[in-house]
């Protein structure tokens, strides 16, 4: 009864259009009040709940890939793609998807990787003769590369949401096989799809053009390595490497490549504030709705419930893949990553999976629900780029919805994609 | 629509804007520092991770308010979307009044939290309390709650130039879109 008054009054405030956040803070409240716990206790998680030093590094990823796609990286990455698969058939179509991988190599958002990567090469690609719908289609999958590709904010999300005890550095080298192999399964099907529709064949760029090409885009493509190669080798804590990333962007924007306007910062900063204090606020009601799951014990119920179902981790991981589907196609990344992770991490843990793998599981699955229909904020701005119909497009991406579900199926049932990486490097 | 209380609701978002935005660019600016003084001038700071945080929670809960107002907070319109006009309408009153009902718990909890831990210090920095750092969740849940008071009488108030500075484009005036 408990666990029906918090889940069944967040549920009921969520369908009538409250915004998420304060959903959460008011089902919270309720449930106090239902048990008889101290308002005062749902107070201070709240508080806790964003007084973590471990949360910083979520603001300054945003930022840092915030000022890097405004401040013309998009363009230099796909120049950057251009030169590596331009030339063959259905060049534009690889190079999209390819700026894409490096695009989350910079930013975990897809929405930025989208709205930015869309804008160069949505136009482009139809001037060159692609439907715009399939330009739209393959920009809009190609996106779900960056949740997966180091940085990902959503990646510290989890670690959070997980206690704390999954670590960070595991996290983002977790993604890189599983990243990779999202490209090059989009990009195998992009080939077949040129090879049947004989999309056009781009041009070998000439080598002192590609020379110039590749060091403009190491500029920004340097903002990885020093937030990897910061937190891997120890010199710098999550937080200090995302924060010297933001330094190293903003330079890199300003000194370097130059096409961004001092005028402009003022609105680069205004849209941050928008997009990540929802989030961090969510992480705060979040905070103290999770501390009243804990109390009423609706993990260890759900942890039962499932595995009275079937003690095959095989089934019960398909049934929480589909689940995840699912929710993904109706909400937002953030609220569910920071839900779901506390209630479903026991289960799978019960069943022997490990939390990094888990993660790369939900990723996938939650980035999948950021293109699908009828809520995917990705697809939106996908569609919103492109000025086309959202049932267009969505009818475009049918063979790679059909692609990033293979995607899935070998990220759920092959550990070692996931884990390999992160065992070699001793997380 | 634009009466004198919402000119003034619109001083409070660029207010808001204004110091989430000065305490994210200085946070981005004393981490930085901190790993500065370790490595280079080998002395190591204890500030920088308590100040931060002060500024993370400013940011975090000024800036909510303010991306209240513009109505970025992620929300499920799925289901309300399918109404008739009048039950939307109602739906949505019903909705900005149970958002009124958690800014006072937080502005009237937050409050208590803060006056309780003034007599605390941080470990790091002995002149500053912990109530200092927590002053910013009821603030932000108090400038919440005027906002929330200006949808309820005027309606959304998404679409006032003041909140779409930074558009691109700029966006044309609408009259108290409700």
């Amino acid at each position: 009864m408990d666990a029906f008054v918090l889940l069944g009054s967040f549920v009921l405030l969520m369908v009538l259009g409250m915004p998420i956040a304060y959903a959460l803070g008011l089902s919270a409240l309720i449930g106090a009040l239902w048990i008889d716990l101290p308002l005062d206790a749902v107070m201070i998680q709240l508080a806790a709940g964003v007084n973590k030093f471990s949360l910083l590094a979520i603001p300054f990823f945003v930022l840092a890939g915030a000022i890097m796609a405004e401040g013309g990286m998009a363009h230099r990455l796909v120049a950057f793609a251009g030169v590596m698969v331009g030339f063959v058939r259905g060049g534009l179509s690889l190079v999209n998807i390819l700026a894409s991988t490096f695009f989350g190599a910079i930013s975990g958002s897809s929405v930025a990787d989208t709205a930015s990567v869309g804008t160069v090469l949505i136009p482009e690609m139809e001037k060159q003769g692609y439907p715009r719908a399939f330009a739209t289609a393959v920009t809009v999958s190609g996106s779900v590369q960056a949740i997966l590709i180091p940085p990902s904010h959503n990646a510290v999300i989890y670690s959070l949401a997980a206690g704390g005890t999954v670590s960070i550095a595991a996290l983002f080298m977790a993604g890189v096989l599983p990243g990779l192999l999202m490209g090059l399964t989009l990009a195998a099907l992009c080939l077949v799809i040129a090879k049947k529709k004989n999309y056009p064949k781009g041009q070998v760029v000439p080598l002192r053009q590609a020379l110039k090409i590749c060091v403009e885009a190491l500029w920004g493509m340097m903002t990885m390595v020093i937030i990897l190669g910061g937190i891997l080798s120890g010199v710098f804590t999550a937080n200090e490497s995302a924060s010297i990333a933001v330094v190293w962007a903003f330079c890199v924007t300003m000194f370097v490549y130059r096409d961004y306007k001092w005028g402009d910062l003022p609105r680069l900063v205004h849209r941050t504030v928008k997009t990540v204090t929802i989030v961090m606020i969510l992480i705060g009601f979040a905070a103290s709705f999770g501390y009243l799951m804990t109390l009423m014990q609706i993990p260890l119920k759900v942890t039962t419930f499932f595995t009275s179902l079937s003690d095959n981790r095989y089934v019960i991981l398909m049934l929480i893949n589909v689940m995840l589907l699912l929710l993904g196609t109706l909400m937002d990344m953030a609220p569910l990553i920071l839900i779901l992770t506390p209630i479903l991490l026991p289960v799978v843990k019960a069943m022997g999976v490990d939390p990094v793998h888990f993660g790369m599981i939900m990723m996938v699955n939650l980035g999948m629900g950021l293109i699908t229909p009828p809520v995917g904020s990705v697809l939106f701005v996908g569609s919103a780029v492109a000025k086309l119909k959202i049932g267009v497009v969505a009818r475009a991406m049918t063979p790679f919805f059909v692609a990033l579900f293979v995607v899935l199926m070998m990220v759920t049932y092959v550990p070692w994609l996931s884990l390999w990486l992160p065992r070699l490097l001793g997380l | 629509m634009d009466t004198f209380y919402n000119r003034l609701m619109d001083r409070l978002y660029l207010a808001s804007i204004w110091i989430a935005g000065t305490a994210i660019f200085f946070m981005s600016l004393i981490i930085p520092w901190g790993v500065f003084t370790r490595y280079v001038l080998g002395t190591g700071s204890q500030w920088p991770e308590p100040i931060a945080i002060l500024l993370m929670m400013s940011f975090t809960f000024i800036g909510a308010a303010a991306s209240y107002r513009a109505g970025a907070h992620i929300a499920v319109t799925m289901f309300t979307d399918l109404l008739p006009r009048w039950l939307h309408r109602s739906g949505e009153v019903l909705v900005h009044a149970l958002m009124a009902v958690v800014c006072l718990f937080v502005v009237w909890y937050g409050s208590s939290l803060c006056i309780e831990t003034m007599g605390q210090s941080i470990a790091e920095l002995p002149w500053l309390p912990v109530g200092v750092t927590y002053a910013a969740i009821p603030i932000g849940s108090a400038l919440t709650l005027l906002f929330v008071i200006e949808h309820l009488v005027y309606g959304s108030q998404a679409k006032r130039p003041a909140v779409h500075l930074d558009e691109p484009e700029p966006v044309p005036a609408v009259e108290g879109a409700r």
